[in-house]
């Protein structure tokens, strides 16, 4: 009877006892990040059966378990993925927006200052120091564009490193999550109750958490109570105990890129960057890829437009020398780049043939095969995966050309099928534009040619100031005179190279012929003659000043070459801040749904932590509790023990 | 619900932080004065910012252009002022020469001062700005316009065009105008053209050789008409470039009603409103003083406190 009390006591003093510990553990942990509360399970011994029915026989531990929800867990993995991907996406679109936010220190001052020195230049063609600021200005804003460039660049390169670290994070998570692997295994299985390892299953339970801060990763669970995590289409990255690395690789299409390679065991690849979304390196990827790529683009888009557009009308002009002009900007074009696990070696190269087409997309040109005598190409657009096509008979032979969104892509023999090319159509615009003038002479303010009415004339009829349209045939080998034969009501035009035949009188329609284009107006006499000759030593002509200034708001890019005579729809200045129009929208998209996604955070953990977190207040309960239980049980021992020395004393 | 005792640190904490965030934005708006701190905040707004700068210093460009095209217009309108009263001294010293009381020494003084009045014409048509560039050249700036190859004869050596200034986004306005159209190709009213120079020199030669009588009457005569006509040339060249000035001070007041209007634009789009901004400076302030406070009171609480 006594020992029977006793054994209850024990069995009391020994549960109150667990519960003390398990409280203390959890007041201890409170703050331990992926911990879960612990409670003890107890139960009641078996009953002895007697005679007079079924005696207790005291209190049993059955198991301490941890307070944990899978689902729960999973939401919040989940919340904490996507998170992860917003906050990586947001924090650097905020340091691309905050780059374009300073209105001073954009590209729109650089480049309205080097209109306003071109207005200078017009006002005064004549004078060194307006032909010398306006060098000046363009060469600030080469600066600009190649400043705004390298910081971006600058984003790239810290996104490659990025991309590295966030690798070696999850390298180091999934290692750990193998190796718990193991102590789980070995700790639960090794012992012969079954119980559960609460602490080192909170572990790896943080680590998956950890892991999908990086990047969206799923967990199977094995019957051994080892997890198998995957990430990408179903790459396992661990399988048990074993670790499946990644490394940081770099892009088969952009040696500068670098990518996430997947190690099989046997050979590493590089993991499609659609494919890994959540995390970190989710957001960065998608941030690289959707905004960096397009922003950089953009920009060399501007600086690739704005170089053709002036270098075209400069050379349609004449500097103070007396020469044609050359090019005012140098700027690097299309950048046409292998993938390197071609086969064969064939080079495409691509020409930028009309700037106002050109989009900020890149592009992907894969060689499809000879299918039936015919030369197969097809080239995608990245942006939205729009196709050309391109097929030929091979005994057309090549080089053969494709011509997409005012590009030029010449293609050459020799590729193997599943070949494939990037072309980077203003990639490197931004980045390489520069002053191709130094000499304030050589900035061609005047136009080359000049006209005017024969001062023997004997009507008032008038030429007006005239313009060229081509650079073929200038400077003008010999004056061009026309002479009006009323008989006829034709001119005739002498001097014209190649010559030009009589052009029928209507007045004030242009006339054009051999790139010259002028009008003449009034009523012509008989033998009236006009002359169109160089403008030798037109100081002060500012003409061609004048046309280049135009240019400034002229809609000169944005044309969309799938629609049959659309029209280009932006001007330099209008595709600038179309691109930090876009950058800012995605920014403060970004920034909006961070705050969303933070408080869809913010709810999973609070539904896991009201299960899972612990509660001081609930643990100082279950202190005085199993205190009260265990002093009690004492008690209970101090009465058997009272009894048992009764019986002692019977004894006596 | 069981609340974790994590969960009210950080949901506390996290109140915090964003009242700080929000707290920080105002005062960062406040300091700089501008609304739009970064595209994010705004993009449509900064987007048309950016345009609007951009017409903001067209605006501005058009109206330094506008200055100078005035400078040009103003120094040309003032030579044909001077050309046209050198002119109407001719004019004056032919009628005189026609008085039937002057004898040929009396006429030979005044063509003395005929050539005096020829060589300063000469002078007037070959007038430089103040950039040292001949105003009367066409788009040679650089070349003297008119030379005397010979007594009576000026060559012109310019061209016959004309400079023009954009004064506005689609008007450029011809500031100058070729020395050969003011003159040299003054009409005649008959289909011809005629040269100042020439009849000038003509006058003076007049005055110098005829012994009076038909002759005289009818070659002053002749000069009058010729002189009549360079003038009457002259004079429209001159409310020419008036009107164009005139133009340019309509186009200015245009330009600066516009200037007005985009800067409202820019305030609007890109200032802060600091009334607002301090008043939600308070409120913000508040609004995490009331978070720090409950954080404080919510964070005392314990039974511990009382074991």
């Amino acid at each position: 009877m006594g020992i029977s009390i006793f054994n209850i006591g024990i069995s009391g003093m020994h549960a109150a006892q667990t519960g003390l510990i398990t409280a203390g553990h959890n007041i201890t942990n409170a703050a331990t990040p992926g911990y879960s509360r612990e409670e003890v399970i107890q139960t009641t011994n078996v009953a002895q059966a007697t005679g007079n029915g079924f005696l207790g026989q005291g209190v049993a531990v059955k198991t301490v378990r941890r307070l944990y929800s899978d689902a729960l867990s999973g939401q919040l993995t989940l919340a904490q993925a996507q998170g992860g991907q917003i906050d990586a996406y947001n924090a650097q679109i905020k340091q691309l927006s905050n780059m374009f936010g300073d209105p001073s220190a954009g590209l729109a001052p650089a480049l309205s200052a080097f209109f306003g020195g071109l207005a200078d230049v017009a006002s005064h063609p004549e004078s060194i120091p307006s032909r010398q600021a306006l060098l000046s200005s363009a060469g600030t804003l080469t600066a600009r564009f190649r400043d705004l460039d390298q910081q971006m660049s600058q984003m790239r390169s810290s996104i490659n490193s990025d991309i590295t670290t966030s690798i070696t994070s999850i390298n180091g998570f999934a290692q750990q999550i193998a190796n718990l692997n193991q102590q789980i295994v070995t700790a639960e299985g090794g012992s012969a109750l079954q119980q559960p390892a609460n602490d080192l299953r909170d572990q790896r339970d943080a680590l998956v958490a950890s892991l999908n801060q990086e990047v969206r990763a799923s967990v199977i669970k094995e019957d051994n109570g080892a997890y198998d995590v995957f990430i990408g289409n179903g790459q396992p990255v661990v399988l048990g105990g074993q670790l499946f690395g990644l490394s940081a690789t770099p892009s088969a299409v952009d040696p500068q890129r670098v990518m996430v390679g997947y190690n099989n065991g046997a050979s590493i690849s590089a993991l499609a960057e659609s494919s890994l979304q959540g995390g970190t390196l989710g957001g960065l990827l998608s941030f690289r890829r959707d905004s960096l790529d397009t922003a950089q683009n953009a920009l060399g888009r501007v600086a690739l437009g704005m170089a053709q557009s002036l270098n075209a009308q400069h050379a349609l002009g004449q500097d103070l020398n007396g020469v044609m002009g050359g090019d005012l900007f140098s700027v690097d074009g299309p950048a046409v780049v292998a993938n390197s696990n071609n086969t064969s070696s064939a080079a495409m190269s691509a020409t930028v043939q009309d700037a106002s087409a050109l989009t900020t997309s890149d592009y992907l040109l894969q060689y499809k095969g000879n299918v039936a005598g015919n030369e197969n190409f097809q080239l995608t657009r990245t942006s939205d995966g729009r196709t050309t096509s391109a097929s030929f008979s091979s005994a057309t032979g090549y080089p053969q050309s494709l011509q997409v969104d005012g590009l030029t892509v010449t293609l050459s023999a020799g590729a193997a099928v599943n070949d494939s090319w990037t072309i980077e159509p203003t990639r490197f615009a931004a980045s390489s534009i520069r002053l191709a003038l130094s000499d304030t002479a050589s900035i061609a303010a005047a136009a080359p040619i000049r006209t005017a009415a024969a001062l023997t004339n004997t009507s008032k009829a008038t030429i007006s100031a005239g313009a060229v349209t081509s650079v073929v045939g200038l400077p003008l080998p010999a004056a061009v005179t026309l002479t009006f034969n009323a008989a006829a009501g034709q001119f005739a035009v002498s001097g014209a190279v190649p010559p030009v035949s009589p052009i029928t009188y209507s007045a004030g329609s242009p006339i054009s012929f051999n790139g010259l284009s002028f009008s003449i107006t009034g009523t012509p006499s008989n033998g009236d003659s006009f002359t169109i000759s160089r403008n030798t030593g037109g100081s002060t002509d500012n003409r061609n000043a004048l046309a280049l200034g135009l240019l400034q708001t002229t809609k000169t890019l944005g044309r969309n070459a799938a629609i049959v005579g659309a029209t280009a729809s932006a001007s330099f200045n209008d595709a600038y801040s179309e691109m930090v129009s876009q950058i800012g929208n995605t920014a403060r998209q970004t920034e909006v749904t961070a705050a969303a996604q933070a408080n869809v955070i913010v709810q999973a953990k609070q539904a896991l932590q009201s299960l899972s977190g612990v509660n001081l207040d609930e643990e100082a309960a279950n202190l005085l509790r199993f205190q009260q239980a265990y002093q009690a049980s004492g008690k209970m021992m101090q009465i058997a023990s009272t009894l048992f020395q009764s019986v002692l004393d019977l004894a006596k | 619900m069981r609340i974790s005792s994590n969960t009210i640190y950080e949901a506390s904490v996290n109140a915090m932080q964003q009242q700080s965030a929000k707290l920080l934005q105002v005062q960062q708006q406040i300091s700089t004065g501008r609304r739009i701190l970064t595209p994010a905040d705004d993009p449509i707004g900064a987007a048309q910012a950016l345009q609007v700068t951009q017409a903001q210093t067209l605006n501005a460009q058009y109206s330094t252009n506008a200055g100078s095209a005035s400078d040009s217009l103003t120094l040309e309108e003032s030579v044909l002022g001077n050309v046209t009263s050198l002119l109407q001294d001719v004019r004056t010293t032919a009628i005189n020469a026609g008085n039937g009381a002057l004898n040929s020494t009396d006429r030979a003084a005044l063509a003395t001062d005929l050539s005096g009045r020829y060589q300063q014409l000469l002078g007037l048509a070959n007038t430089v700005d103040g950039n040292g560039q001949y105003l009367f050249s066409g788009y040679q700036g650089g070349v003297r316009p008119f030379t005397e190859t010979a007594p009576g004869t000026v060559a012109y050596n310019g061209d016959q065009g004309q400079r023009l200034i954009q004064i506005s986004a689609s008007e450029q306005l011809p500031v100058s105008d070729a020395g050969s159209d003011v003159f040299q190709r003054i009409p005649d009213g008959q289909g011809a053209y005629q040269d100042v120079f020439k009849t000038i020199h003509d006058l003076v030669q007049l005055l110098q050789t005829s012994p009076g009588g038909a002759g005289l009457a009818n070659g002053l005569s002749s000069a009058q008409t010729n002189i009549d006509n360079a003038l009457s040339n002259v004079t429209a060249m001159r409310a020419s470039a008036g009107s164009r000035l005139q133009e340019l001070d309509a186009v200015q007041t245009a330009g600066q009603d516009r200037a007005l209007q985009y800067s409202q634009t820019l305030s609007r789009l890109q200032d802060v409103d600091y009334a607002k901004a301090a008043a939600e400076l308070t409120q913000q302030q508040v609004n995490l003083e009331a978070a720090q406070k409950s954080f404080v009171k919510m964070a005392g609480l314990s039974l511990f406190n009382y074991l």
